[in-house]
């Protein structure tokens, strides 16, 4: 046990006198959190409108109007879901279609909205909808008589861009550590022989990946807190869940990441062959698990192939703790996905492990 | 010199695939010799001591170091050897002191850095970085750190390739020192002159196989009695001679 002390206290010294290495695991994310979080997607892109149908068949001619727009994305939905969608920001806007509406001799229509936190979204798409309403009425028999909308105020959680997005951003920052801060500085150890000279040491390699995995796993904790640390103070992140369950599921999954490290450490003699492998495993997961997008768009097999990746699972498992405030039971799936990885990217690890 | 045995090698054998990079070396070192294994790239000198090292498994015969068989129980020889690997090097961003102390642990033990560090005259250099040493002084520093276990025996692979005079001679002095300090040392080397200077007993080594093993002294009387004569008549100088006389002894990588 004292070796494996020793051993993380000197490989903690050395990450920690590398430059390079304090701004690409600690100040990189944080850039990536603030240049996105500044950008606001939200604001050009479509107006995400949910429809409550409460009249069956007779609001089928409104919603199919509404369809037409290009303006909205609509989805719909019962009361519950769709309130629920609001309030998590997931819709801007939500239509209710109440029991009884007749498009003949409805006077009004309300649609649920959070004029504070999204004014732009709410009353643009207010207006639209306004506008497909008396479209209906001049298109319609002569009699028909205008139904108004009224904007009722619902207050949302108020996520943002970055709420989706922080807890994404350390899921990528857990899988580049790991795959790429471990895959490089081992192959680098190895070709230079340092691994070599350890070798003749009684120590076993489980000793040494022992101390370099603690090492990761307390940079991670670090990690995690200053992104989540700035996200409370400077970026207003609505964070609701537990904390705990947030590190154990980063602890997890940088163990699984730290696999894939080792392993392809293994399989590589130089860095120019980790440098493929490690882009090929990593590139299609940063664009495919929904770190910086929300992965509903996806075409529906790619997004069944998608939702296995370690870091969909990841970036799922603490966004959901973070701003849905998932319990253990509920993040389960993503931990027992994790887990798998983590058992697969070891045991691959194990078996690839050379000293040169 | 004493007559205990403390490396026994005998019909040592090491194939890579179809290839026999050693076949059947049979040795055995006393211990506080310094003993050379010399013979051109390729003659199987290096794996002949990776072998001993615990760095390659063993085929054929057996190897004892200080009476503990290799093949047997290669953690119980790690433990009572120092090694210097050819080209190998050590983590960056560690000080010398700070990696001796590591390297210490790796042991179980406690060591004091400086003293090694002043076994190999590095006390100077105790805060510094590998990386901004010189060859001459990496080479030393690799010595201080074969000695953390305070080994039976050391290996010393190539220890002088690519170091200047001076550097090499320094060295030299080193690598006595330590013997008189009742250690015992394996070295493969390049150099005859190195070997001259330094060995008490060498064995030359051919296409995986020693072929010839006796004090150097006597190897070269053989030859001589077998009427080998220089071409050219001997010099009363060489021109390292002259190197060392025009840029003198002191070393220069400090």
């Amino acid at each position: 046990m004292r070796v494996i002390w020793k051993l993380t206290v000197a490989s903690f010294k050395m990450f920690f006198r590398q430059r390079e290495a304090i701004l690409w695991t600690l100040l990189f994310p944080l850039l990536v959190v603030i240049l996105f979080g500044f950008v606001r997607f939200s604001g050009v892109g479509s107006i995400a409108l949910g429809i409550v149908n409460d009249a069956g068949p007779a609001g089928a001619g409104l919603i199919a109007r509404i369809r037409t727009v290009r303006t909205f994305d609509v989805t719909e939905g019962t009361r519950e879901a769709e309130t629920a969608e609001l309030a998590k920001g997931e819709r801007d806007l939500v239509l209710v279609i109440p029991a009884g509406y007749t498009a003949a001799a409805a006077d009004s229509l309300t649609a649920l909205g959070d004029v504070e936190a999204k004014p732009q979204s709410t009353q643009l798409g207010s207006l639209v909808l306004q506008r497909v309403l008396d479209e209906g009425v001049f298109a319609g028999a002569p009699g028909l008589h205008r139904t108004l909308l009224a904007t009722v105020p619902f207050k949302t959680r108020n996520l943002n861009y970055i709420d989706f997005l922080l807890p994404g951003v350390i899921a990528m920052s857990i899988m580049q550590a790991g795959i790429f801060g471990v895959a490089f500085g081992f192959v680098s150890l190895k070709k230079r022989g340092i691994l070599r000279r350890l070798w003749v040491t009684p120590i076993g390699p489980s000793d040494f990946v022992s101390a370099q995995v603690a090492m990761r796993l307390v940079v991670l904790v670090m990690q995690m807190t200053i992104m989540i640390g700035v996200g409370l103070l400077f970026l207003h992140l609505h964070f609701i869940g537990s904390i705990a369950l947030l590190y154990f599921i980063g602890v997890l999954g940088a163990i699984a990441f730290l696999g894939f490290g080792f392993a392809l450490a293994g399989i590589s003699r130089s860095e120019d062959q980790v440098a493929p492998l490690a882009n090929i495993i990593t590139l299609p997961m940063l664009a495919l698990s929904g770190v910086f997008f929300s992965r509903t768009n996806l075409p529906g097999f790619v997004r069944a192939i998608t939702s296995i990746f370690p870091l969909t699972y990841l970036a799922d498992g603490l966004r959901s703790v973070a701003i849905d405030g998932a319990t253990f039971g509920a993040v389960l799936p993503q931990l027992l996905g994790l887990t798998v990885w983590a058992v697969l990217a070891c045991a691959v690890a194990f078996r690839l492990f050379r000293w040169e | 010199m004493s007559d205990e045995v403390i490396l026994r090698v005998d019909g040592l054998v090491k194939r890579y695939g179809d290839i026999t990079a050693v076949r059947g070396v049979t040795f055995a070192v006393q211990a506080q010799e310094i003993f050379g294994i010399l013979g051109p790239n390729g003659a199987g000198k290096t794996t002949t001591l990776e072998c001993i090292e615990t760095l390659r498994t063993v085929d054929e015969g057996t190897v004892l170091v200080a009476g503990i068989d290799v093949r047997r129980s290669p953690q119980q020889v790690k433990r009572v050897i120092g090694v210097q690997l050819q080209s190998s090097s050590f983590f960056d961003k560690l000080t010398l002191a700070e990696l001796l102390a590591l390297f210490g642990e790796l042991y179980g033990r406690r060591v004091d850095p400086l003293a090694l560090l002043d076994e190999v005259e590095l006390r100077d250099r105790a805060k510094a970085q590998v990386a901004h040493l010189s060859g001459g002084q990496k080479q030393r520093f690799s010595i201080a750190a074969a000695l953390v276990n305070d080994p039976k025996v050391i290996f010393l692979d190539e220890p002088t390739t690519g170091l200047d005079p001076q550097a090499r001679r320094h060295l030299w002095g080193v690598i006595k020192r330590i013997r008189a300090e009742g250690k015992t040392i394996v070295i493969t080397t390049h150099y005859m002159d190195e070997a001259e200077e330094l060995c008490d007993r060498v064995a030359i080594m051919d296409t995986g196989k020693i072929i010839a093993l006796a004090p150097p002294h006597e190897l070269i009387q053989t030859l001589v009695d077998g009427g080998f004569r220089r071409e050219k008549a001997e010099r009363l100088a060489s021109l390292e001679d002259v190197f060392l006389a025009l840029t003198g002894h002191t070393l220069r990588d400090e």
